[in-house]
């Protein structure tokens, strides 16, 4: 039984990795789009010859992105109802994730008997704070009718089985650190109890799914040039060479203007012969 | 009697009725400030006729922007409805839709139906949350009709992630009209704190309907692209015309006020290339006619083009055809190297700056990838470092500026045309919100044209709204008409709509709101300006 919670856990943090290296690959492998950005503030285009002009907007970007996940600012100032559940939900998740950060380094570097019990205050606030704000947004989702008719139910599962995993962790944490520890330490490691057992295959279930969540499409709202690329399109430059790429592919489209089955840059360059509607 | 409003569901959108699903009334609407704020009794748009209903599709909210025929049989319904679907396996392939498919699919994927966009749509809020004009709304039809009939995830799967919509004419029908009740402002995607864009969906759908089924508003697409690509300009003008405009010009400028002038055109090598919305030349020509006493007072190298497709800004695939956006942008930079200009400079038309600009930027290789940019540095370098002698005093009345969408949240161009206005105008004041968080003019993405049957009542009474009470709240102190008042809109489409809002509600005539261009008020304030550049004549 311990080394199938094992293997479904380490194989998790396996999948995990795969994905999120095969989700990145097809963010990068993605054709060059067109220029589509939105703007915080102003930018190169205020300039005379922008296009001879720095675009370094990397540090601005990344300390953004920052401050948005730290505080998520944008729910703040534009859906602060919601924010009011949100935010502690994120909060006591960053912490939880940082807990068990910290509790792999103690478990490397510390005897397990003499763990502070200021480790399990901490797991304990970060999860009771994710736990509130969670219950919080699943209330709203339920009570809020603008928001339930556009949520789809698999959402709301999503919710539940996030407030369970939760409560199992309370649950398997509280069990193994006050009742069990230290006196049957070798045992569990070896024969874990059925709660933390269920709770590291929730956790499981979590590293399979997060490859797949939202969480990391905003992380592509800044690199993907949703925002402020101003990076122009150069005379030899990899952009450039990218382009001529895509402008060899073919134009599928059907509409009688197209001109169906040529490159894309014939299709440009070259006038459409419109069929004309006849004498009216 | 208010009577309880229907509530609309996602589902609807399929049903089979020809009636439609909304009507907005009257009593829906946002409240105006004063002089405005009598409740209106005239709903905001008329019924279309008898005969229209039967003919044209508008089972959305009963107004007709495409003027959409009615399919004759059950047979043409279902070859539409496998062509729309076609066309959206298109749109979510890489190597269809290589131009929009990486934040297209983004956008799609990342929704976490916050609502937050909502309270942001002018054009919801404007109509009393009207649930379809919700900026979700149509994009989670579009997310469960992929779901249910491109995805295929099988039975459970599809019923959990949602697959209430029905995929028949009547979804296709309305959906084609809904991609055109939303500006593309993109105010929507400014506020998603995950970087939806619901303007990106919209402007997608509209691209599936023209692309793959031929489907666009007339106005965008026979009489706009279409009709630019074939004589030169979405107005018509042939060169010959436009020749004959710009000695107009030059005997308007010697009449008005006493300066000869010659205007540049198809002067090779000069510095640059000025292109101005060609709906200037036929409805506002001061505004082209500002930039010429402008550009001559300090001597600038430049010139107008009257080689076919070298006189006009406007690329109205910008907002629905990726192919005819490109090949009018093709020939746009032809032009220009032909003339071996140094640069592409755009006038006062905003969609003009984003599409050459910079859409363009990523379809443009070799001696193509032209330098191409907007008149708002120049001007500002030329007015805030005195390269000009201008006298504020000339503009001594109340100014509030309109942000094109296209100038701010599409382009970061914030504050060049700011400090303008606040270097001449002494009385200028901001609306509120401004810059980046600006409202649209109701007249975006080809609105401030399209004048389809009840369409333009439409536009006048629900997307210009918000942009109509801001004005109202700008001037609200100097309301009375004895005072002037001066709306600056530097762009064409936002003046088009702009005068169309103010002339409905008879605010010139009652209370000296007036509009115009940006270049209008810097040549008003030149000191050796012997008139008044703005003439203060409704038009």
């Amino acid at each position: 039984m311990g080394g199938l919670i094992l293997f479904i856990f380490y194989g998790s943090i396996l999948f995990f990795i795969i994905a999120m290296a095969l989700r990145v690959r097809k963010c990068l492998n993605a054709p060059l789009h067109l220029h589509w950005e939105l703007y915080k503030g102003s930018s190169i285009y205020e300039l005379t010859e922008w296009w001879a002009k720095a675009h370094n907007t990397f540090g601005e970007k990344l300390w953004s992105m920052i401050l948005d996940i730290l505080f998520l600012r944008e729910f703040y100032h534009r859906n602060r109802k919601f924010w009011y559940f949100l935010y502690p939900f994120h909060i006591g998740i960053y912490l939880l994730i940082l807990w068990h950060g910290w509790l792999l380094v103690s478990a490397l570097t510390t005897p397990v008997e003499s763990a502070p019990i200021g480790d399990l205050v901490w797991g304990h606030f970060a999860a009771a704070l994710t736990f509130i704000g969670g219950v919080g947004i699943f209330i709203k989702r339920i009570v809020d009718e603008d928001l339930r008719v556009y949520y789809p139910p698999i959402h709301y599962l999503k919710w539940m089985f996030l407030l369970i995993t939760l409560l199992g962790g309370f649950y398997a944490v509280h069990f193994y650190f006050e009742e069990r520890m230290p006196t049957d330490v070798m045992k569990l490691s070896l024969y874990p109890e059925s709660a933390p057992a269920l709770h590291v295959l929730f956790a499981s279930v979590w590293l399979v799914y997060l490859p797949f969540s939202h969480v990391f499409q905003l992380f592509f709202r800044y690199y993907h040039y949703l925002r402020w690329d101003d990076v122009p399109n150069l005379r030899g430059s990899e952009i450039e060479i990218r382009i001529k790429e895509h402008l060899e592919r073919p134009v599928t489209w059907s509409a009688p203007h197209i001109q169906s089955g040529k490159r894309w840059r014939e299709v440009a360059s070259e006038l459409p012969q419109i069929p004309s509607p006849g004498p009216k | 009697m208010v009577t309880e409003r229907k509530k609309i569901r996602l589902k609807d959108i399929s049903i089979h009725t020809d009636e439609p699903l909304i009507t907005v009334t009257a009593n829906d609407l946002m409240p105006l400030p004063p002089p405005l704020d009598q409740q209106e009794k005239k709903a905001p748009y008329s019924p279309l006729s008898e005969d229209q209903k039967k003919n044209y599709e508008c089972s959305l909210d009963g107004v007709s922007a495409l003027a959409l025929p009615k399919p004759k049989s059950k047979e043409e319904e279902e070859k539409l409805v496998e062509r729309f679907l076609r066309g959206l396996e298109k749109l979510l392939s890489q190597n269809d839709n290589w131009l929009f498919w990486q934040p297209l699919i983004q956008s799609l994927e990342s929704c976490v139906r916050c609502q937050t966009c909502s309270d942001a749509c002018p054009v919801y809020v404007s109509s009393g949350n009207q649930e379809i004009y919700r900026p979700t709304f149509k994009s989670e039809i579009l997310r469960r009709i992929i779901n249910k009939y491109i995805k295929k995830r099988g039975k459970v799967l599809s019923k959990l992630t949602g697959d209430d919509i029905e995929l028949n004419w009547p979804t296709v029908a309305r959906l084609a009209e809904l991609a055109y009740r939303c500006t593309l402002c993109r105010r929507c995607a400014q506020s998603c704190p995950l970087g939806s864009d619901n303007g990106l969906i919209t402007r997608e759908l509209r691209k599936m309907f023209s692309q793959e089924m031929g489907i666009a508003p007339k106005e965008l697409h026979e009489s706009g692209t279409v009709q630019q690509l074939k004589v030169g300009a979405s107005t018509g003008i042939s060169s010959a015309a436009f020749q004959g405009m710009v000695e107009f010009m030059e005997d308007e400028i010697e009449e008005k006020w006493d300066k000869r002038i010659k205007i540049p055109v198809d002067k090779e090598g000069a510095d640059i290339l000025l292109i101005h919305n060609s709906g200037e030349f036929m409805s506002w020509i001061e505004n082209p006619v500002a930039f010429a006493i402008i550009f001559e007072a300090v001597g600038l190298s430049w010139t107008l083009s009257s080689e076919i497709y070298g006189y006009e800004a406007t690329n109205y695939g910008t907002w629905y055809d990726d192919i005819q956006f490109a090949r009018i942008a093709l020939k746009q930079v032809e032009v220009a190297k032909k003339l071996k200009v140094k640069r592409i400079m755009m006038g006062e038309c905003g969609h003009a700056h984003k599409g050459l600009i910079v859409i363009a930027d990523r379809i443009l290789v070799d001696d193509m990838n032209f330098p191409r940019e907007s008149f708002l540095p120049l001007l500002e370098d030329l007015v805030c470092n005195d390269k000009l002698k201008l006298d504020p005093g000339k503009n001594n009345f109340s100014v509030t500026l309109h942000d094109p969408c296209n100038f701010v949240r599409l382009m970061g161009i914030v504050e060049p045309q700011r400090r303008i206005l606040k270097k001449i105008c002494p009385q200028f004041r901001e609306m509120e919100p401004h810059g980046l968080e600006n409202y649209c003019c109701g007249g975006g993405s080809g609105f401030a044209i399209m004048n389809s049957m009840n369409f333009k009542e439409w536009r006048e009474n629900i997307s210009s709204r918000m942009k109509l009470k801001q004005i109202l709240q700008t001037f609200n102190n100097v309301l009375d008409p004895g005072i002037r008042k001066y709306v600056c809109a530097p762009c064409s489409n936002c003046k088009g709509a702009i005068r169309d809002i103010l002339s409905s509600k008879d605010l010139w005539e009652k209370h000296s709101i007036y509009y115009g261009g940006l270049v209008e008020l810097v040549a008003n304030a030149m000191v050796d300006m012997k008139k008044p550049f703005i003439e203060w004549e409704w038009h």
